[in-house]
């Protein structure tokens, strides 16, 4: 299949799963108990007259389907919406975080693949003890939660040690770079401790294979056989995971976002669920579907560089 | 009126994220070494004032406020923010009396009229004068029924708010009404430019728009999700401020909040309750820890008179075996105060001595015999269910002292936990409060008179869900009595009977707990924080 048409087809694929998504999302998010009227009248609480006025002036009485579908125009005319929490527009709302946010995850990305090939490699060529040690600590990784990790990054580097800032995301630049590496840490430890696992057990498999054992055999270089005829085929179902982990990083950031209390997506998502303050659960859903199928593209083309074999789009 | 204050945002972003049960753990361990004794005898007011110039303050609020235009300033984050830029007719001083501020006289020819003079040659920050018309304008939004504003319930009785001269604003009220009077020093009676309001409409306020006031500090910037910087007004007409910027922080997680403070990347922050790991700001060397004159009292609402919680002597006999004594150690780290009354004594900005001498006929001391004797009189009584917010330790803490002390008079105490997102529901759905007895909330006057606690006990309150009505008469005639010595009468004895029947029973009296790093000194310590400018004498420490 050409690149062009594969374009295409994903873009196709792309708008209806949005439509779906929207579409499920909305629909829950209405079944669901609970409304934005306690956020919008405040503490206070309000008296009939003025719950009255609200529900009306921001049509939350309205049936499902007339909500769903004023919604989906305003889409269809780039218009993501109107946060009536924050009395702001959504798209506003949404850039000033997807920076951070992007930042964050190719941050923990670069993490993730760096440290899970590097341990996963090196733990399957070695064997023995080492091989025993990488596994404990990918255990112990996977097994602790991410907030635990950010805990005791900030208590040991930031707030010991003070190498590190304790919270936010820095004023862009180096700066910024600076205030996200601990929680790119924090939030890439499960994942690249995933990664040295699968990692591992894909290049044990590669090296019982027969070709590798020839290899062998024709005394080649130890190197030259792990480069070129190990590690090049692991890479498909290592490239397949890493893949998958980085799109959801982008929604599972929210945990690390709260730690360091930075001003990424996935805590505007939890709060906006919170509040039932549909336009943002909306815009920042349609950002993250975005995201997934991009970077499930990107892992597709990657396909093709890796295995020659598999083409464009295939179902292999 | 009522202050419910957990507030929802701030404990929906904790609830986020599961760093909270990762903080909430830590905290038991330190109750065994605090040995913190706040009392109202070492309760302070204000810090000492700053001395030194300094170029930036850090200073964190407890979640992103939803906006900056006063009138939708109800909240510990949202008021902590605009005290500092837009001012108010009055200026509510450290200690709670009252002075003028945007206002430089008020009379009040009769009972139901008030008439502000206000203060010749202050600007807004865009140096354009202050005129009676903003005046109007920032009164007048509030008037009505279908009025957006939080503070719409102090303009119930307001008929009309007009300009009767060029420096002069005659508000007409239906009734008399101490508490419209008074709510003129909080964010209620805060002044906003009628044109920036009028020309940005609903942006007013947001990071979107923008805002227009007096205040010692300007808004500068308010970069969504990060942060609101603020710079020094040098037109201010009381004085420049010793900071010549103050950004807020918005660190919603505690843990990470102290961490910010004692490594000096933040500089000062207001706890409305003290957070987990106090002690780890109590012995720092880097910061002060200051506990601060508070209206904020932590309650258990009735919220059905019909189940468990319905026979007077049952809530008598659950007040009496409470330990409250206990409940401030463990919940509170030992930064709270028994309380046995709602409105504590910091509410008596009048008539101390009569409020003071009414005030010592109750008692919070915990009596088992008597409760006993009084379940025992009650007869069979249903189980009690108490709605407890998931996520919060100090709810959960709290719910298992009720539970032991209802287990050692012989109740049956049950509670159901309801995540945070759906809590505040409690507040505004009949339905949510279905097979609900109690639940628990902190709540505060906004200023110190007894009134404005007990008005929410009013049949006609909004918060009042149970329709309780049994202090009626007592309530609404303090509200109109515009005789100090005649109103604390009404109010004690509306006092009486809602202490004597506990609708809600008072647990804990909740002081402001200011952190400031040492290199800076000067803010209000006192809950006064919320409504005037309190970092104006913040300044450095030489």
């Amino acid at each position: 299949m050409s690149a062009g048409s594969y374009l295409l087809r994903r873009v196709g694929g792309l708008l209806l799963v949005l439509l779906v998504t929207s579409f499920l999302v909305f629909g829950l998010l209405y079944l669901a108990p609970g409304s934005p009227l306690a956020f919008i009248l405040g503490p206070r609480g309000g008296t009939p007259e003025q719950i009255a006025a609200v529900t009306e002036q921001y049509h939350l009485d309205d049936p499902f389907l007339v909500r769903y579908v004023a919604w989906l125009g305003d889409i269809l005319h780039g218009d993501l919406g109107y946060s009536i929490v924050y009395r702001q527009d959504v798209s506003t709302l949404i850039s000033g975080r997807v920076p951070t946010t992007l930042v964050l995850v190719s941050m923990a990305a670069v993490i993730i693949a760096v440290v899970g090939i590097l341990a996963g490699t090196y733990a399957a060529l070695r064997r023995g003890w080492s091989d025993q040690l990488t596994s404990t600590l990918a255990a112990v990784g996977l097994s602790t939660p991410s907030f635990v990790v950010g805990v005791a990054l900030i208590s040991i580097f930031a707030v010991t040690l003070g190498w590190f800032p304790t919270f936010g995301s820095g004023t862009g630049g180096i700066d910024t770079l600076h205030h996200l590496t601990l929680p790119a840490i924090a939030l890439s430890v499960a994942s690249a401790a995933y990664l040295a696992r699968i990692t591992r057990a894909a290049v044990l498999e590669e090296s019982g294979r027969e070709h590798v054992q020839t290899a062998t055999v024709r005394g080649l270089a130890p190197r030259y056989i792990v480069r070129h005829h190990v590690l090049r085929n692991s890479l498909v179902p290592i490239v397949t995971v890493l893949g998958l982990t980085i799109a959801t990083l982008i929604a599972g950031a929210v945990v690390v976002e709260n730690v360091f209390a930075l001003d990424g997506l996935g805590s505007l998502l939890v709060r906006a669920i919170l509040q039932r303050d549909f336009a943002v659960v909306q815009a920042v859903i349609l950002v993250l579907v975005v995201a997934f199928v991009v970077v499930n593209a990107v892992v597709d083309f990657l396909y093709t560089f890796i295995d020659p074999r598999i083409a464009l789009g295939s179902r292999q | 009126m009522f202050r419910r204050r957990i507030t929802l945002t701030a404990a929906a972003l904790a609830a986020a994220s599961l760093a909270l049960a990762g903080c909430t753990a830590q905290s038991t361990d330190q109750n065994a070494d605090a040995a913190l004794a706040v009392d109202f005898d070492n309760l302070v007011t204000t810090t000492e004032s700053g001395t030194a110039p300094v170029d930036e303050v850090t200073w964190n609020l407890p979640y992103e406020p939803m906006s900056l235009d006063p009138q939708f300033g109800y909240n510990y984050a949202e008021n902590t923010a605009t005290a500092n830029l837009c001012e108010s007719l009055l200026r509510m001083k450290p200690d709670f009396s009252v002075e003028p501020g945007l206002a430089s006289g008020v009379t009040q020819p009769d009972d139901t009229t008030v008439v502000y003079t206000i203060r010749d040659g202050v600007t807004f920050w865009d140096g354009t004068p202050l005129t009676v018309d903003d005046v109007v304008y920032s009164l007048d939004r509030q008037v009505g029924e279908t009025a957006t504003s939080y503070f719409s319930s102090y303009f119930q009785n307001v008929e009309s708010v007009e300009a009767t001269g060029p420096n002069e604003v005659t508000v007409k009220l239906t009734q008399p009404d101490v508490l419209f009077t008074q709510a003129m020093a909080t964010a209620a009676g805060a002044i906003v430019q009628k044109a920036a309001a009028e020309a940005q409409g609903e942006a007013f306020g947001t990071p979107d728009g923008g805002l227009q006031c007096t205040g010692p500090f300007s808004l500068e910037a308010w970069n969504s999700g990060k942060s609101i910087e603020l710079a020094a007004n040098p037109a201010y007409w009381d004085g420049a401020p010793l900071a010549s910027k103050l950004s807020f922080s918005f660190i919603a997680d505690e843990s990470t909040a102290v961490n910010a403070l004692r490594t000096g990347e933040v500089d000062g922050q207001y706890f409305y309750l003290p957070p987990a790991g106090l002690s780890q700001l109590t012995d720092s060397d880097e910061v002060t820890v200051t506990f601060g004159d508070s209206l904020v009292f932590w309650t258990m609402m009735t919220t059905n008179f019909d189940g468990g919680l319905g026979d007077d002597r049952i809530r008598q006999a659950l007040s009496l075996a409470i330990d409250r004594e206990a409940l401030t150690k463990v919940v509170f780290q030992g930064a709270g105060i028994p309380a046995t009354t709602l409105a504590g004594p910091s509410y008596w900005g009048y008539e101390e001595e009569k409020f003071a001498k009414a005030f010592d006929g109750f008692s919070a001391d915990p009596d088992i015999e008597e409760a006993k004797q009084l379940v025992a009189e009650a007869g069979t009584v249903a189980p009690i269910v108490l709605a407890v917010q998931g996520s919060s330790a100090v709810h959960e803490q709290t719910a298992n002292v009720i539970q032991a002390a209802g287990q050692a008079i012989g109740l049956d105490i049950q509670t159901k936990v309801i995540p945070v997102e759906q809590f505040g529901n409690l507040y505004f759905d009949p339905a949510a409060r279905e097979g609900i007895d109690g639940f628990f909330t902190t709540q505060y006057g906004s200023f110190a008179d007894p009134t404005d606690v007990y008005q929410m006990f009013a049949s006609t309150d909004s918060h009042n869900y149970a329709g309780w009505d049994h202090a009626d008469d007592a309530i609404f005639a303090a509200r109109a009595e515009t005789d100090e010595a005649a109103r604390a009468d009404h109010v004690i004895d509306a006092q009486q009977t809602i202490t004597d029947e506990l609708p809600w029973l008072p647990l804990a009296y909740e002081p402001v707990t200011l952190v400031q790093n040492d290199r800076i000194s000067g803010a209000t310590a006192s809950f006064a924080y919320l409504y005037a400018p309190w970092a104006a004498t913040l300044g450095g420490v030489e």
